[in-house]
C-alpha cells in the first residue's frame, strides 16, 4: 500500500471510530476527515463536486425546511393527539395505531423529526395508563425504522441509494413497500407477544384513560390555521411530485427544493428563521463522508475490496443475501449513513461483473432494518431512548438488545427473501 | 467497558439538539400535570361582581351550572374605601349618593343574575356588600371552593388592563380555584 491508500485508509477508519463512539460530534470528525484528505490531495479539489452527492444533500436540505415550516404550524403536535384519541385508552390500539402512524410518517418525513414528534405524546400516554412505556417506545422506533425503508425519502441511505442509483421513487416503493409493510406487522407481534402481558389496563383504567384523552382537542394544536393547510397542501403536492418525479424527469432534490420555496413564498415564513433551523450539521457530515469514501475510491481501495468480494460471490442471489446481511450487521453497530456511504461505491464497482440492481434493495433493507438490530444502530433509536432517559423511562443498551436483534433478525429475514424471490430465483 | 448510557446521550444531544426542547414547549399545554388531573369537590361558589364586570357571558352560567349541588351566593360589592375617599374630599352628601347610585345598580345586575339562575336551577342568594373590595373577598373565599370573578373586577373606567390589576392580587393571594371570564 502506499502512503496515499494509508492515509486513506486510516482517516476512514479514524472518523468510524469516532462517529461509533461519539467521542467528538460526527459532524466534526467528518469535516476533519474531509480535510485531511483534501490537504493531502487524496481527493484533488476539481474532483469534489463529483463526490459530494448534491441530489442528496439538496433533497434533505429541500425536505428538511419544508418540514421546519410545516411544524410552527402545529402539523405534528395535531397528528400526535389525533392519534391519541383515536386509541382511546386501548393499550394494544395504542401500540398499533402509533406503530402505524410512526412508520407512515417516517416513510414521508425523516424519522428523527417523527419520532421527536410522536414520542412526548407516547410518553404522556402511557404514563396515565399506568403500564410499562418500553414496549411502545421500541414499537415506536422500530416502526420508524421499518417505515423509513419503504420510500425513496423515508431514510438517508435510501436518499442516497437513490441518488446514486439512480432510482425512482415509485420504484422503491414497489421494491421496499411490500418488505416494509410486512415487516412491521411482524414487529408489531413480535413486541406484543414479548410484552403482552405488560400492556393490560383494567376496563375502569381504561374508561378514565379515554376521558383524558378524550378532553385533548386536536384543533388546540394547530398555532397557525393558514400555514397548517397550506403545509398539508404543500406536503401532498411534494409527495404527488415524487410519484411522478420520473415521468417528468426530474430529480426528487429538484421536487424537495422546488417545494419548499413554494412554501416559503406562500406561507410568507421568514426565510432566515427557516434556514436557521436547517440540519446544517446534517449536511456537512454527509458532505464529509462523501469525501472521505471518495479517498478510498480515488486510491482503488473501492476498486479491490469489489473484485475481492465478487470472486467471492457466485450468482445475484448469494450478493443479495450477502449484501443485506452484512450491511444490517454493520449497520447495528455503525451509523448506517457511512455504512451506505461506503457500500454505494462498492456496489458501483461490483457493476462490471454482475446485475447490481437487486443489490441496491438488498443495501437498502439492511442499512435501514440493521438499524433496529442495536440500541445505537440509527439515530430514531438514540433519539427515543434520549428522551425517555429525560422523563425518567430507562430503556437499557441490554434491554433493547434482546428485542432489537430479534425483530432485525426476523425483518431483515423475511426482507432478503422477498428480495430473493423476486430477483434470485 | 463501553458505558452504553453515557454514548446513547452524547449520541441524542448531538442529533437531537435543542429541538426536544422546543417540542416540549409547544407540548405542555397538552399534557395535564397531576395536579390539574385533581378535580376539586364544588360546594359552595362565590360570584363576586361590580359596577366594572361588565355582562356575564352565557358561558359562565353554563360552567357554575355544572356544579348543580353547589350553593352560590352572588355579591355586589361597593368599594367602601373609594367611598371614604369621596366622603372625605367631597363631603357626606356626595359619599351617600355615591352609595345609593351603587346600590341601584347593584340591585338591577343582581336581579339580571338572578333570574338566569333561577332558570338554571341554582341553589343561590344575593347580597349588596359595602366593604373593601379585595380584603372582603381574600376572607370570603376561604370559606368558599371556588370564586368566580369578571378580568375587569376592581378596574378603572377606561380598562386600560386586560386584567384589572384587583384581579391579579385576588387570584395570586388566595388558594382556591378561580375563574376569571
Amino acid at each position: 500500500m502506499n502512503t496515499q491508500e494509508v492515509i486513506a485508509l486510516a482517516v476512514f477508519l479514524g472518523v468510524y471510530a469516532f462517529i461509533i463512539t461519539e467521542k467528538i460530534h460526527r459532524t466534526v470528525a467528518a469535516m476533519v476527515g474531509a480535510s485531511v484528505v483534501l490537504l493531502v490531495g487524496i481527493v484533488p479539489w476539481e474532483k469534489v463536486p463529483e463526490y459530494l452527492d448534491l441530489g442528496t444533500i439538496l433533497l434533505l436540505a429541500g425536505m428538511m425546511v419544508v418540514v421546519n415550516v410545516a411544524r410552527e404550524s402545529g402539523l405534528f403536535e395535531y397528528i400526535a393527539i389525533k392519534t391519541a384519541k383515536l386509541s382511546k385508552g386501548n393499550p394494544m390500539k395504542v401500540l398499533l395505531l402509533f406503530s402505524v402512524v410512526t412508520a407512515l410518517v417516517s416513510a414521508f418525513l425523516d424519522n428523527v423529526t417523527t419520532v421527536l414528534l410522536l414520542t412526548p405524546m407516547l410518553l404522556y400516554i402511557t404514563k396515565k395508563m399506568n403500564v410499562n412505556p418500553v414496549p411502545f417506545l421500541l414499537s415506536e422506533i422500530f416502526a420508524s425504522n421499518i417505515g423509513g425503508t419503504a420510500t425513496l425519502i423515508g431514510d438517508p441511505p435510501n436518499i442516497m441509494i437513490g441518488s446514486a442509483a439512480k432510482l425512482s421513487f415509485n420504484e422503491f416503493l414497489l421494491n421496499m413497500g411490500p418488505i416494509a409493510l410486512a415487516d412491521l406487522f411482524i414487529t408489531v407481534a413480535i413486541v406484543y407477544l414479548a410484552y403482552r402481558s405488560a400492556i393490560r389496563i383494567n376496563s375502569s383504567r381504561r374508561a378514565e384513560i379515554e376521558m383524558l384523552i378524550v378532553e385533548m382537542d386536536e384543533n388546540d394544536a394547530i398555532r397557525d390555521r393558514e400555514l397548517f393547510k397550506k403545509s398539508l397542501v404543500t406536503i401532498l403536492a411534494i409527495v404527488v411530485g415524487f410519484f411522478f418525479h420520473d415521468q417528468l424527469g426530474l430529480e426528487p432534490a429538484v421536487i424537495a427544493l422546488t417545494g419548499a420555496s413554494a412554501l416559503l413564498l406562500w406561507s410568507g415564513a421568514s426565510p432566515e428563521e427557516a434556514l436557521e433551523k436547517v440540519e446544517w450539521a446534517t449536511l456537512f457530515f454527509f458532505g464529509g463522508l462523501f469525501l472521505i469514501v471518495g479517498a478510498l475510491v480515488e486510491t482503488g481501495f473501492i476498486d479491490l475490496l469489489a473484485q475481492r468480494i465478487v470472486s467471492l460471490i457466485h450468482s445475484e442471489a448469494q450478493a443479495i443475501f450477502v449484501i443485506s446481511w452484512f450491511s444490517a450487521i454493520s449497520s447495528a453497530v455503525v451509523d448506517n449513513i457511512p455504512l451506505t456511504a461506503t457500500m454505494i461505491p462498492l456496489i458501483k464497482a461490483m457493476g462490471s461483473s454482475m446485475n447490481t440492481y437487486p443489490l441496491w434493495w438488498a443495501l437498502s433493507l439492511g442499512a435501514c432494518l440493521g438499524g433496529n438490530g442495536t440500541a445505537i444502530g440509527a439515530s430514531a433509536n438514540v433519539v427515543v431512548i434520549g428522551i425517555a432517559h429525560r422523563e425518567g423511562v430507562r430503556i437499557t443498551f441490554g434491554e433493547f438488545l434482546k428485542v432489537g436483534a430479534v425483530i432485525m433478525f426476523s425483518t431483515v429475514a423475511v426482507g432478503s427473501l422477498m428480495l430473493w424471490v423476486r430477483y434470485g430465483l | 467497558m463501553v458505558n452504553f448510557s453515557e454514548l446513547i446521550l452524547r449520541k441524542f444531544r448531538n442529533i437531537a439538539g435543542s429541538r426536544y426542547e422546543e417540542i416540549m414547549k409547544a407540548y405542555q399545554e397538552f399534557f395535564l400535570t397531576e395536579e390539574e388531573l385533581q378535580i376539586p369537590t364544588i360546594n359552595s361558589i362565590l360570584f363576586a361582581i361590580d359596577r366594572f364586570s361588565g355582562k356575564i357571558p352565557d358561558e359562565v352560567f353554563d360552567v357554575v351550572s355544572a356544579y348543580p349541588g353547589a350553593k352560590v351566593e352572588v355579591v355586589y360589592l361597593i368599594d367602601s374605601v373609594l367611598c371614604g375617599l369621596i366622603r372625605e374630599t367631597l363631603g357626606e352628601d356626595e359619599a351617600r349618593k355615591f352609595r345609593e347610585k351603587e346600590e341601584a345598580l347593584g340591585r338591577e345586575i343582581l336581579k339580571k343574575i338572578e333570574s338566569t339562575l333561577s332558570e338554571l336551577g341554582m341553589n343561590f342568594t344575593m347580597a349588596i356588600i359595602f366593604d373593601d373590595k379585595v380584603e372582603f373577598i381574600e376572607n370570603e373565599t376561604e370559606s368558599r371552593d371556588l370564586l368566580v370573578i369578571s378580568r375587569h373586577f376592581g378596574s378603572e373606567s377606561v380598562k386600560t388592563h386586560k386584567v384589572s390589576p384587583v384581579v391579579f392580587r385576588i387570584v395570586q393571594g388566595i388558594k382556591k380555584p378561580v375563574i376569571v371570564y
